[in-house]
């Protein structure tokens, strides 16, 4: 319920306050996006499947969206910016679809 | 949730990661091995999984929604900006294919005023050339350029043997009645002894010689003209100058020869006979 909440929280804090980013940090936020989604989407399966942890959903959180802006930051700097990209997020893409998968099984018990 | 191994595998290759498809093993990991390692700790200490208010995950989610729409603005924002981009460069499509139409319609205005100047140019290079043969002309009937050209020659001497007795001298009336009926005769060009007869020129005596252009003249006096070679002699002989000459012949002992020849020079007027100081041209060139 509070997780919730605090994903309500962000949404309406970033519509409110409208922050401006930088122009050098456009180009890693969709690839934070779909990095925080498929922590995300992890804790969620974690929290069905009753081995939820605060800590390590936090720290693989950040370490993901972290570790995805790095990979797009140092494909831009050798020029195979849009390739890494895609790899990325084929990669997340898959690891999400498989976590959804999961969640529905729980959900449904399909 | 352990992803099933391909068909056709051993179950031996099940546990050896490098020969899975690389696709199946990111299925198969999709969840933090974390969550179970951490799971399985506190199975073992006994402790159940954590049930506390997850004060966490929750500022890591309010994080994911800052994330979320942030990047949605960007993107949102972004759209505009490239449609304005796309308005401008129309707009400059527009402006260049105007200054297009602008710059091909001078390019026409041009090329029709260059047609406009050839034409100029051309009738003012045929006005020229009209010009340039009536200077020639008029050079050479003035006398400012040597000629050639078929005519006569005619060798006039004092009688020979007595320059004293008056009769027998030739005067300066004597060749002025000569070139008149030169003239008169048909002839374009004359000169005596190498002296071109100008408009200016004048046959007078100056001391004891004759002068035609200030230069002094010794007998036997040359006096060629161009004229007709057919017609020149005979109708000179008809002439009153030739009749005086033929008088002068007769009665005086005068020498007067007079040939026909194919081929004569002329020199030209000498400069300073040429220059007019006080007539001017009247009225526009012809």
């Amino acid at each position: 319920m509070i997780a919730i909440l605090g994903l309500v929280i962000g949404l309406a804090a970033g519509l409110v306050i409208e922050p401006e980013v930088p122009d050098s940090m456009e180009p890693y936020l969709p690839i934070a996006v779909v990095a925080a989604l498929d922590a995300t989407f992890g804790a969620l399966r974690a929290y069905l499947d009753d081995i939820f942890d605060d800590k390590v959903f936090v720290v693989s959180f950040l370490s993901n969206v972290i570790i995805a802006a790095l990979i797009v930051y140092l494909g831009d700097k050798l020029g195979v910016g849009s390739q890494l990209s895609t790899g990325v997020v084929v990669v997340l893409g898959i690891r999400i679809f498989s976590n959804v998968a999961a969640i529905r099984r729980h959900i449904f018990h399909a | 949730m352990i992803a099933r191994p391909p068909f056709g595998r051993r179950p031996a290759d099940r546990h050896t990661p490098s020969s899975w498809d690389l696709l199946e093993q990111v299925s198969a990991t999709s969840l933090d091995e974390d969550y179970g390692k951490v799971a399985a700790r506190r199975g073992d200490r006994g402790v159940g999984p954590r049930r506390r208010p997850q004060v966490f995950a929750a500022v890591a989610l309010v994080a994911l929604g800052l994330l979320i729409t942030i990047t949605a603005l960007q993107t949102r924002s972004a759209g505009p900006v490239d449609a304005q981009e796309r308005s401008t460069l129309v707009r400059q499509i527009h402006d260049r294919e105007a200054d297009i139409s602008r710059i091909a319609s001078r390019s026409d205005q041009l090329e029709s005023e260059v047609e406009g100047l050839q034409g100029t140019a051309e009738q003012i290079g045929s006005r020229g050339e009209e010009l340039l043969d009536s200077l020639d002309d008029a050079r050479l009937m003035s006398g400012a350029v040597a000629v050639e050209g078929p005519g006569v020659r005619i060798v006039a001497d004092n009688e020979s043997g007595g320059s004293t007795s008056s009769g027998g001298t030739i005067l300066d009336l004597d060749l002025q009645v000569l070139v008149n009926g030169l003239w008169q005769a048909g002839a374009e060009a004359v000169s005596i002894n190498g002296n071109r007869l100008g408009s200016l020129s004048a046959i007078r005596t100056a001391g004891r010689a004759i002068t035609v252009n200030y230069n002094s003249l010794t007998p036997p006096y040359v006096v060629t003209a161009i004229g007709d070679p057919d017609t020149l002699e005979a109708t000179f002989a008809d002439t009153p100058g030739g009749q005086a000459w033929f008088d002068l012949e007769t009665n005086y002992g005068i020498q007067f020869e007079m040939d026909t020849v194919d081929e004569l020079t002329l020199p030209a007027v000498p400069e300073e006979r040429l220059e007019a100081q006080y007539a001017k041209r009247q009225g526009e060139l012809p």
